[in-house]
């Protein structure tokens, strides 16, 4: 009886251990979603199939004679956002690379959860493994200290040796400046004047596409302000709905993200009056109320660096593409895209600021503009300090940095003069 | 309420015998229980390679490629050592709580504020950068041993004085630590306004076989470190005070039937917190060794949930410490390798069949099962 | 379920004239054969005592009845039909509901919410003032005082019965097993819960009454079975036809209740001195009312009482284990009251709990670690912070051949003994001790006659080597041939000490008389 009654404690337990685990935050793969994934593997050699995929299963190894390339990714494969842009970049590089062989490891931690993984790829002799996410920093730099011969190359962070560990970034803020005048020009239309940005954590990445979000809005509406709310993660559907029905509910007509999820969209279609701007992935902006998505189109910057290291022509370091490269796309703006329902309008109805939107875009992609002049003065923040005064311009070193800390004379640690905001406490 | 169950499998009583279901009058003997978890974990392995099979791979492949990347190798098996400690660890002090009944489901917690016990030398700074490594080794130890004990002993203390249910408790001092722990990562320890700590001085790393790779070259890139030793000696102690000591039998006896703790004069009060405690410095003690052996500094997504794998881990280790180190050993290769099959959902699924054997595998230790001739009755 | 109904047995069936007849019922449970061959029939509108000592039989008998044990062999008829239940379900489906000893009530609901739990009606919406009523109006019916809109959590026990018995009423019960009722119940409550049973056999329903209490046997039933060690001693004999003393008897099966010698010696000091002692029992209420008693040195000293009077408060009381609201107890000149149960383990007392299971072994621990359980902590198995297997194992084995413990080894757990070798597992430990003090609680109960004996004879011996005994039981004989004196407690208080074993003065002190008052009367008819 007694023994029985151990037995049912631990069941309790158990059962609670299995709650547990599921209620955390941890994106599961729909079977369905595998489809996709065999198509692709019937497009790819059979040699390379053969030895990489088990069925429908992927298994990452090596094919010898092959340049290979491995992808470690935060979240699933499909997750509509981040990983899934990801994803599609290494699609683009083994169908447009040569000799290549690529493979992807999904759903990994951040933090020292994932040093095992970097590690084990290592040392099958992958020739070039991605990072996909700010949280690998450390576990890449320790794992390529170990493998001087095979190349390292994190997206996000701020770490790179310089020989074999690089850091890969892009200027996302361009198109998040044209978010900001579309979102204007929407707001012009609506006649309304606030917008709101869901921000994932404190750092510098974060209050700079917010700066530039703010800077474009101001271009096509300068009377138009941007709220805050911090979300403190980078994948969170549930807190990304609260975040943006907060700011909904505020008075917000159009809310971008900075995080992951369609949630902001989702939000802005059951309100039906309301616009949201999703994130990351070009397949993200699907709902009818979705007004644009800035996204990353990691192939072209894949198959730029792979092919560089193949052929030893390019060094890991610091990479920080600008929008001339193609690596980053404003939805519904890009060559073979269609407006979206909201932009048609803007078109339609606002032909000034749709022809400054376009003229814009152009500019920026073909490098006759680029972040730092997205960044020009004058800038002034929201408590009446100039940041930059006119004809300024600022460093590179400042578009990623927080100048109270030093390591930079401008940074990104202020708010634009129209974000109703306070700036996160650093102390 | 039912103590015998008798089902029968023939059709009114043509078939001379019946199947016969009744408890257990003695305990089974040692072979056949781990023969019994042996049978179970391959009938899961096939179930498995069903749900593999039925999901388009090649389940034999998949299985192969599962062994091949937990221990196929030196390297690899540093790997699924240096996954495996911070289980062992935890897995340990839930063995302590289980034994006495006590639901411990705050390892999780106890592991982060360890973490943040052992960072809180560097960072605060207890000691200078400069001290020498043993010196951080023992003052980190004490210290992460001492976070995590107390953060044991608040919920055994409440549970001791207030009758205070500690799974609700040790639940919820998990998400308090993980705030705790953000709080400084956020705020106080961040380095340039990321949410992490800056990198620990290099005598406050524990030391891995890595690190002696200069002198003897087999050693490159084996990053097993002296938390493996910590896991040992702590797998050796609580064996001595569970199985040993007066103290142990004090445990067992609470754990067994506190009512006859507390007839033979046991005070289960101050066992209670006692117990929580070194549960909680055990838990502490891995968040310690997982910061300063792996980490290297104060940060979020310390752990993949390693203080409740701890749980299922004390559990199918049937509350054997040195079970504890073995079955640690098999979940870290698990939990790794199966991260290496694509799409991530199946390996998951696998585990899971894997434990649902397991634990119906039980049945069988408490229940035999045999044909008994229908004239025998 | 299986078909039973060979040839033979279909011969054999006689016509079932009542409204429940059981046939040749056995069944087996490991190791034990609770049902030999078990007759038993139930007349409608009677109340029919099913009669028997602790594990004779008689629950097992009634759980195959209600659906939840299935018989190995035998037949059972309701109505004149035979039946075979899967499941309680299906009992209840044939108007045969059980009231357990331990109710299955959800604390958290109220009367009329428990009542309808399960049911197929009312289906989805619950109105549950229209159900109220009804419940309402059927323990008015069979004056089942009872509140349908109070939670269970609520009601005292004897309102939690009438809950049970409504839940049965409802779903439409005609024959009702009641599992020692009275158990639970307080002397008031059972007036009530007997003045219920006679009003529904009077509405035609026919009641079980499992009791193993002789004297409510006699009050409320009409018939009377008495099973023994699974047999049926004597098959619906009327209560009119026969005696206390016959019907015990056919209880215990023996006809003279052996005395166990004794020699005559001179009690020493007081051991234990219990003063003026008020304390509450589990539920808070006032269990102890002042006691005053003690216990000299070499004389074994009984407790007599009907069970739950506050024996078992003030054994827990003397052994640490309760704490008392007032009053002192001193054992060997030193006050211990409200000192851990340690501080009277190291003045040497030793305690035979009453519940064997729950209070006096770790089932799953081994004999060893039971036998060892309060002097874990000594030399030599006590070997400074560790427990020295060796000795331990040692000493074990030396019990087990002293107490003849029928075990295969000292490392099987405990749970797997039978109750007498459970019981001889306490013994060992809390006698081996040499106990100044040893408090002995119901220490033959449910122990064969042999197994009886030989614990006498150990409290004898006890008394021989000087120990102070205090023995409680609710054996009258038992106490009378083992006792030099014997106290009687009635709801928390002494009602007087015996030295002189007379039976009838115990009798009238046990109902709650004083000596005193008892005295005063016999001066009065001596007058």
């Amino acid at each position: 009886m007694k023994k029985s009654l151990l037995w049912r404690g631990l069941v309790v337990v158990m059962v609670l251990v299995f709650a547990l685990s599921a209620c955390a935050p941890k994106p599961e793969a729909p079977a369905a979603e595998e489809a996709p994934a065999a198509e692709e593997a019937a497009v790819e050699e059979p040699a390379a199939e053969e030895e990489s995929a088990a069925g429908g299963m992927q298994i990452p190894e090596i094919v010898d004679g092959k340049y290979n390339v491995a992808l470690v990714m935060l979240s699933v494969h499909d997750d509509a956002g981040w990983s899934q842009a990801q994803w599609e970049g290494l699609k683009y590089l083994e169908a447009n690379g040569d000799n290549l062989h690529t493979t992807y490891v999904e759903a990994v931690a951040e933090g020292a959860d994932s040093e095992q993984v970097f590690r084990a790829l290592a040392r099958k002799g992958f020739d070039v493994i991605i990072g996909g996410s700010f949280g690998y920093m450390d576990s890449m730099e320790m794992v390529a200290a170990d493998f001087p011969g095979q190349y390292f190359i994190h997206i996000s962070g701020f770490k790179a040796n310089g020989e074999n560990f690089g850091n890969l970034m892009g200027a996302m803020e361009n198109m998040k400046y044209m978010a900001g005048m579309i979102s204007g020009a929407r707001n012009k239309l609506d006649g309304e004047t606030k917008t709101g940005y869901i921000a994932t954590f404190p750092i510098p990445e974060e209050t700079r596409l917010g700066n530039a979000f703010a800077l474009g809005l101001a271009k096509t509406c300068p009377e138009c302000t941007m709220d805050v709310r911090w979300i403190n993660t980078w994948h969170d559907p549930i807190l990304e709905r609260e975040a943006a029905d907060s700011l909904f509910d505020a008075g917000a007509n159009v809310v971008y993200t900075g995080a992951d999820t369609p949630a902001t969209a989702l939000a802005a279609e059951d309100r039906g009056d309301v616009w949201g701007i999703t994130y990351d992935w070009d397949g993200s902006c699907t709902a009818d109320r979705c007004l644009t998505a800035p996204y990353w189109n990691w192939g072209p910057e894949f198959l730029r660096i792979v092919n560089g290291l193949n052929d030893e022509s390019y060094t890991p370091g610091w990479d920080y593409f600008d929008s001339n490269e193609g690596g980053v796309g404003i939805f519904g703006l890009m060559e073979g895209q269609e407006l979206t329902p909201g932009m048609l309008e803007i078109k339609e109805q606002a032909p000034e600021d749709w022809a400054m939107i376009v003229d814009t875009l152009a500019k920026l992609t073909s490098g006759e503009m680029d972040r730092f002049d997205v960044f020009a003065g004058p800038i002034t923040d929201n408590q009446g300090n100039v940041v930059l005064a006119e004809g300024e311009m600022m460093e590179h070193a400042d578009i990623d940095c927080f100048s109270a800390w030093g390591g930079c004379e401008v940074g990104m640690y202020w708010w634009n003069e129209n974000v109703t905001a306070e700036l996160p406490s650093l102390d | 309420m039912s103590e015998s169950m008798t089902s029968n499998i023939s059709p009114k009583g043509r078939f001379p015998f019946k199947l016969k279901i009744e408890p257990r009058l003695k305990s089974p003997s040692g072979w056949f229980s781990s023969m019994l978890s042996f049978l179970a974990v391959v009938l899961a392995l096939l179930v498995g390679a069903g749900i593999i099979a039925a999901a388009g791979g090649e389940p034999w492949r998949a299985y192969a490629h599962i062994a091949r990347s937990s221990f196929g190798s030196v390297g690899v098996f540093s790997d699924t050592m240096v996954k495996a400690i911070p289980l062992m660890l935890t897995g340990l002090a839930c063995t302590v709580a289980f034994r006495m009944r006590l639901w411990n489901i705050g390892a999780e917690g106890q592991f982060f504020l360890g973490a943040w016990g052992a960072s809180l030398v560097v960072l605060a700074p207890i000691l200078p950068e400069e001290t020498p490594q043993w010196i951080f080794i023992i003052v980190m130890s004490i210290v992460g041993i001492a976070m995590g004990a107390i953060y044991g002993f608040i919920p055994g203390f409440l549970k001791a004085k207030l009758n205070v249910n500690e799974i609700i408790s040790t639940l919820m001092l998990n998400y308090i630590a993980v705030e705790w722990n953000n709080y400084f990562i956020y705020d106080k320890w961040s380095e340039g306004g990321f949410q992490m700590s800056k990198v620990f001085p290099r005598n406050a790393w524990l030391p891995r076989l890595a690190d002696y790779a200069k002198e003897i070259p087999e050693f490159r890139g084996l990053t097993v470190h002296f938390g493996l030793v910590f896991a040992i000696i702590a797998a050796v102690v609580v064996w001595l005070i569970l199985y040993k000591s007066q103290w142990g039998y004090e445990i067992r006896l609470i754990g067994d039937n506190p009512k006859a703790a507390e007839y033979a004069g046991i005070p289960i009060a101050r066992n209670i917190i006692l117990v929580m405690s070194l549960s909680g410095a055990l838990a502490g003690l891995a968040g310690m060794s997982e910061i300063t052996g792996v980490v290297h500094r104060l940060q979020g997504h310390i752990s993949p949930g390693y203080g409740f794998t701890a749980i299922i881990i004390a559990w199918l280790a049937k509350l054997n410490p040195f079970a504890v180190l073995l079955v640690s050993v098999l979940f870290g290769a698990l939990i790794l390798a199966g991260r290496e099959i694509q799409p991530s959902g199946v390996p998951t699924m696998i585990q899971g069949v894997i434990m649902v054997f397991l634990i119906a595998s039980d049945f069988f230790m408490r229940y035999r099962i045999y044909f008994a001739r229908r004239k025998e009755e | 379920m299986e078909m039973v109904s060979t040839m033979d047995q279909e011969n054999e069936v006689r016509e079932c004239r009542n409204v429940v007849c059981m046939r040749g019922i056995v069944k087996h449970f490991p190791g034990v054969l609770a049902n030999d061959h078990v007759d038993f029939e139930l007349r409608e509108g009677e109340v029919h005592a099913l009669l028997g000592e602790n594990g004779a039989g008689k629950s097992t008998l009634m759980n195959i009845l209600a659906g939840l044990y299935r018989q190995d062999e035998g037949l059972i008829e309701v109505n004149g039909k035979e039946v075979k239940f899967n499941s309680p379900r299906d009992a209840i489906a044939a108007g045969i509901g059980m009231v357990h000893q331990h109710f299955m009530l959800v604390p958290s609901q109220s009367v009329t919410e428990n009542i309808l739990l399960g049911l197929s009606e009312p289906r989805f919406r619950l109105n549950l003032p229209h159900y109220d009523a009804v419940v309402a109006q059927m323990a008015e019916e069979y004056g089942l005082h009872v509140d349908p809109r109070a939670k269970i959590w609520q009601l005292s026990v004897g309102e939690q019965q009438r809950v049970e018995l409504l839940k049965m009423l409802y779903r439409g019960a005609e024959i009702l097993i009641m599992d020692e009722p009275t158990a639970v119940l307080a002397p008031s409550e059972i007036d009530d819960l007997f003045v219920t049973l006679r009003a529904m056999t009077q509405k035609g329903k026919s009641i079980t009454f499992i009791s193993h209490k002789l004297h409510e046997v006699m009050a409320i039933s009409n018939r009377v079975t008495v099973l023994r060690k699974g047999k049926v001693t004597s098959s619906g004999i009327n209560i009119a036809d026969t005696s206390r003393a016959g019907l015990a008897n056919l209880m215990v099966g023996r006809e003279v209740v052996f005395r166990v010698d004794k020699n005559e010696q001179e009690p020493g000091d007081v051991i234990l001195s219990v003063d003026n002692i008020h304390a509450e029992n589990n539920k808070g209420l006032k269990a102890l009312n002042g006691i005053t008693l003690n216990v000299r040195a070499g004389e074994i000293v009984g407790l007599a009482g009907v069970a739950g009077n506050g024996q078992r408060e003030l054994a827990d009381v003397i052994t640490g284990l309760r704490k008392a609201s007032e009053g002192q107890v001193i054992i060997g000149g030193e006050d211990i009251t409200n000192l851990s149960p340690k501080a009277g383990i190291r003045k040497g007392v030793s305690h035979i709990p009453e519940d064997r299971t729950h209070v006096g072994t770790a089932p799953n621990l081994s004999v060893t670690d039971n036998v060892i359980m309060k002097n874990y902590t000594e030399e030599p198995i006590g070997k400074g912070w560790m427990v020295n297997d060796t000795a331990a194992t040692k000493y074990a084995r030396e019990l087990k051949k002293a107490f003849d413990i029928i075990v295969p080894n000292v490392h099987t757990s405990v749970r797997l003994l039978s109750g007498g070798n459970l019981q001889k597992v306490i013994l060992a430990r809390e006698i081996s001790k040499k106990p100044e003090l040893l408090i002995a609680m119901q220490p033959t109960r449910g122990l064969d006659v042999g197994a009886i004996e030989g614990v006498q004879r150990l409290l004898l011996l006890q008394r021989e080597a000087g120990s102070a005994v205090l023995l409680v039981s609710e054996e009258l004989e038992e106490l009378l041939s083992l006792s030099d004196r014997i106290y009687v407690i009635y709801e928390g208080e002494i009602m007087g000490e015996v030295a002189d074993g007379d039976i009838e003065k115990i009798g009238l002190m046990m109902t709650g008389m004083q000596m005193e008052d008892i005295r005063l009367q016999g001066e009065k008819s001596n007058e």
